[in-house]
């Protein structure tokens, strides 16, 4: 089994309103509500190309329940511990008219000691019959900052491979253990061992770099629609074009969703990089998240370039 | 139709070794009614509801009370539990239980989860819990089959 674990999920609230400005008084267009956290959007594409996983972390108070019965809906399995407060909600407004998109992130809940260990526990538990351990996001208040560095060592220990989604000083602490994957978003991260991400060069030196430590695919957004990959092949760019592109929300996550996919069925590598951006792309045709299906992912690979860069 | 399809894939569970006063905690933070005992692999070994934990903080003689109104406050109750908070839920889960496959129609299961009385039981899959069934939840299939347009 895949296990995903979004320690600090979210509701998602994407409000459409015209001509938005700070100050003013708004008629909402359009509305949409998703569960969020990047374990949880990968647990949702997955199942959407019919891989089953089990989704763990904290959830809190309504906005909790609102996520895992979501969740439940789509039968997918969930362990999460419930605690006290609420899981945040990450308010979106999007502007269709300025193409403006405002951002409002909230913390979430404090998690305290005992429920750490709880999660412990569980999370150990589950490691016995787990392939596969993806680890994504951010951390909510009162998670020590090298929490990943703690369930990837696990993992290890039982040889299960382990994939990490997050940023700041939570991902860099985390690439010190080793993890087998690590997507790093060059968006929240300006420098990487005094090395600033802002060329191509400098990019592939970075990956290349966190390749060293131990990490066998350093995956490195570049731009607004490529990836940089660094494997023990070499080292990949894949990009696509603009055209169709509705909302990037989400892709990340469909880029990874896809790359397992094709690790359980064996791809060769250019495969699996090619069907993970088709997986992103087909994500960012359309303002829902997720990808409609495998089929659709499939009508997207003759968009992505694909080229070695070393 | 397979008890797969309606069943909850959720996890939670509770060790043996979890205190009853934890296991409160955990019932009511997850709003449930009860939840099963797990071994360190995720087999089940037990199940814990409300119901037995109540039963266990009740005075020894109040099954013989034909009427427990005259009893003026739950006072007694409150001492009992707090005392038993301590315990390991294993002292007063049930052992015997009630499990189904993943297999199972779910007419099967509605059948045995009125027979026992029970609210909630586990799924599992060679011994190992992978999901629970509520009878609420069956309850609801039930009635939405009845206006679905195969049976019309």
């Amino acid at each position: 089994m895949i296990v995903t674990v979004t320690l600090n999920p979210a509701i998602d609230e994407e409000y459409v309103v015209p001509e938005f400005r700070p100050g003013g008084w708004f008629r909402v267009s359009r509305v949409q509500r998703s569960p969020g956290g990047k374990g949880i959007n990968v647990s949702l594409i997955l199942k959407q190309l019919g891989v089953e996983t089990a989704a763990m972390g904290f959830l809190a108070g309504f906005s909790g329940e609102y996520v895992r019965d979501v969740l439940r809906k789509a039968q997918i399995t969930t362990n999460f511990l419930h605690v006290r407060g609420e899981t945040r909600t990450n308010v979106y407004i999007v502007d269709e008219v300025g193409k403006v998109e405002t951002g409002l992130a909230e913390l979430g809940p404090y998690i305290s000691e005992d429920e750490i260990a709880r999660f412990l526990s569980n999370y150990e538990r589950i490691l016995k019959r787990t392939e596969l351990v993806v680890l994504g996001g951010s951390l909510p208040p009162g998670v020590p900052q090298d929490f990943y560095c703690e369930l990837i060592r696990l993992a290890k220990q039982r040889e299960i491979p382990t994939l990490i989604d997050a940023a700041g000083a939570p991902l860099l602490a985390a690439l010190d253990e080793g993890p087998t994957y690590a997507k790093v978003d060059q968006r929240f991260m300006a420098t990487y061992e005094g090395v600033a991400l802002n060329s191509l060069d400098n990019l592939i030196e970075a990956v290349q770099r966190v390749h060293s430590h131990g990490v066998e695919w350093v995956i490195a957004s570049y731009r607004t629609y490529g990836n940089v990959f660094c494997t023990h092949e070499g080292v990949f760019l894949a990009e696509f074009d603009r055209k169709g592109i509705v909302s990037m929300f989400g892709s990340g996550e469909a880029l990874i969703a896809g790359l397992i996919l094709g690790g359980q069925e064996r791809m060769e590598t250019k495969d699996r990089i090619v069907f993970g951006m088709a997986a992103a792309l087909e994500n960012a045709l359309h303002v829902e998240k997720g990808i409609r299906d495998r089929a659709a992912v499939e009508r997207q690979i003759p968009r992505i370039r694909f080229e070695r860069l070393l | 139709m397979r008890i797969c399809e309606v069943m909850d894939r959720d996890l939670t569970a509770l060790s043996a070794e979890t205190t009853l006063s934890e296991a409160i905690e955990i019932l009511t933070r997850h709003r449930v009614s009860g939840l099963p005992v797990v071994d360190g692999a995720g087999r089940v070994v037990g199940f814990v509801s409300e119901k037995d934990i109540v039963k266990a903080a009740l005075p020894g003689y109040f099954d013989y009370l034909q009427d427990p109104s005259f009893i003026p406050d739950y006072g007694q109750f409150q001492k009992r539990l707090k005392k038993i908070g301590k315990d390991p839920v294993s002292k007063i889960m049930a052992k015997e239980i009630v499990s189904f496959s993943e297999e199972d129609s779910d007419f099967y299961v509605a059948i045995t989860l009125i027979r026992n009385h029970l609210k909630r039981a586990p799924v599992v899959r060679d011994g190992i819990l992978v999901g629970v069934v509520n009878r609420a939840d069956l309850l609801e299939r039930i009635m939405l089959e009845e206006e679905s347009p195969s049976f019309a």
